[in-house]
């Protein structure tokens, strides 16, 4: 897409883009988080639910990773770390897209459990895992251009001259292309 | 010194200033990532702690209160005299989460029962419909409760009980066979001589599940478990929290 555009647009865009990505990225992990923090346990549930884990180390999983998506949302938003965060919160949605389809493909019925559902579908209820699955691909991709492009407008590590992780000559680096 | 050596120096001397302000620059990107870095994952850390601190099951202290069989297949747990407040606990046990509620809070309801605390009835009930993974979830759970029926002491039953949840299969794959049950009857310490020939010919199963329905649709179920407080709904996040559920209960006795 970058090469369809002439170098000095491409150049004002991206960071742009970068900014918007964070901010979805982070903004959703936020929420996914918060939502399951209040609930640990529905979120130790949803994690079970997968059955992808043994039940002590789902339950382990449980209790880490709402705390993790809200961090790592936090910093993306800020914009700090930006390529850390970035490849973390990426890596998260790669690894949801995988329980999902593992869910899906042994015919387990459940709530993925993103929003701090508690896993387990009622009777009534359908899944939606393809839905969730090109979500949360969307997402994956969002934190990949991230990664590739950080650290983007409006983000802490510019001011504090940190460009988002080793990236420093990524900005740079584009503008001679 | 010519003019030329004079300019040399000059350049020399910004030269090494400028690699300076850039090494200085270095470092203090690196104690900045650094510090960052540190805060977030003490941030994680912490939140995990947290969460793993507030699930932490009690341990189970003292012996179990008297426990008794009733006539429609729940069991009542409590000191003699205790009639209030009373728990009552809708689970089934091919439910997983029901399953977490009981790893995370059966040491609490026992032991708030032994202290005198609550009067504790269990209702098991089949939640899980036909439709569902072609009936093998439904099977599972109606094999298990009605297995339960077989047996009439009380401090049996809630071992048994304790051994379903503990050895749960998953819900969409054959489990709790006739010949599992029995065995693990066995383990819990049942006694009744004809707890086997009871459980294989599964002659409960019709009562277990018309009462099933009775009460699910009496209590107004959604889903299990579902743990209520002198017949009002706790909040799942109370009752998966040890500390918080012996606190709304011991805050109802008062």
């Amino acid at each position: 897409m970058t090469a369809l555009l002439p170098p000095r647009v491409a150049s004002v865009a991206i960071p742009w883009v970068t900014t918007v990505a964070r901010l979805i990225l982070g903004a959703v992990l936020i929420v996914a988080g918060g939502l399951k923090i209040g609930s640990i346990q529905q979120s130790v549930m949803a994690v079970r639910a997968y059955r992808l884990l043994p039940d002590s180390l789902a339950t382990t999983v449980g209790y880490g990773l709402p705390i993790l998506e809200v961090v790592v949302g936090v910093l993306l938003v800020v914009g700090l770390l930006t390529r850390v965060a970035a490849v973390v919160g990426g890596l998260l949605m790669l690894a949801f897209v995988f329980g999902i389809a593992w869910a899906w493909a042994r015919g387990l019925r459940i709530d993925c459990g993103c929003f701090g559902g508690g896993g387990q579908l009622e009777a009534w209820e359908e899944p939606s895992y393809l839905l969730d699955i090109v979500r949360d691909f969307g997402l994956v991709l969002l934190a990949a251009w991230t990664v590739r492009f950080p650290p983007g407008r409006f983000a802490l590590d510019a001011a504090l001259g940190l460009s988002g992780g080793r990236g420093d000559t990524e900005i740079e680096g584009d503008d001679n292309e | 010194m010519s003019k030329a050596q004079r300019g040399q120096s000059v350049r020399d001397r910004i030269k090494s200033q400028r690699e300076a302000e850039k090494k200085q620059e270095q470092r203090k990107r690196v104690v900045t990532y650094a510090t960052v870095g540190v805060v977030a994952l003490a941030a994680i850390g912490a939140g995990w702690l947290f969460a793993a601190n507030q699930s932490k099951p009690e341990e189970t202290a003292q012996g179990l209160a008297p426990v008794t069989i009733q006539g429609d297949g729940s069991a009542a747990m409590g000191n003699a005299g205790v009639e209030a407040p009373v728990i009552d606990i809708y689970e089934d046990f091919q439910c997983p989460a029901c399953k977490q509620l009981e790893e995370t809070s059966g040491a609490t309801f026992k032991n708030l029962a032994a202290e005198g605390k609550a009067k504790v009835v269990f209702h098991p009930v089949t939640i899980f419909p036909q439709q569902m993974n072609n009936g093998i979830t439904r099977a599972n759970s109606t094999r298990a409760a009605a297995a339960a029926r077989c047996i009439t002491d009380g401090k049996q039953w809630m071992a048994f009980h304790d051994k379903l949840f503990a050895t749960q299969p998953e819900e969409h794959l054959e489990g709790f066979t006739t010949d599992q049950l029995i065995a693990l009857g066995k383990e819990a310490g049942v006694t009744a001589p004809d707890f086997a020939t009871c459980v294989t010919s599964q002659k409960n199963a019709q009562g277990h599940l018309a009462n099933s329905d009775q009460v699910m649709k009496a209590a107004k179920l959604d889903g299990t478990p579902t743990v209520k407080l002198n017949g009002k709904d706790m909040d799942q996040d109370v009752t998966f929290t040890p500390s918080r559920l012996r606190q709304t209960v011991l805050d109802a006795a008062k």
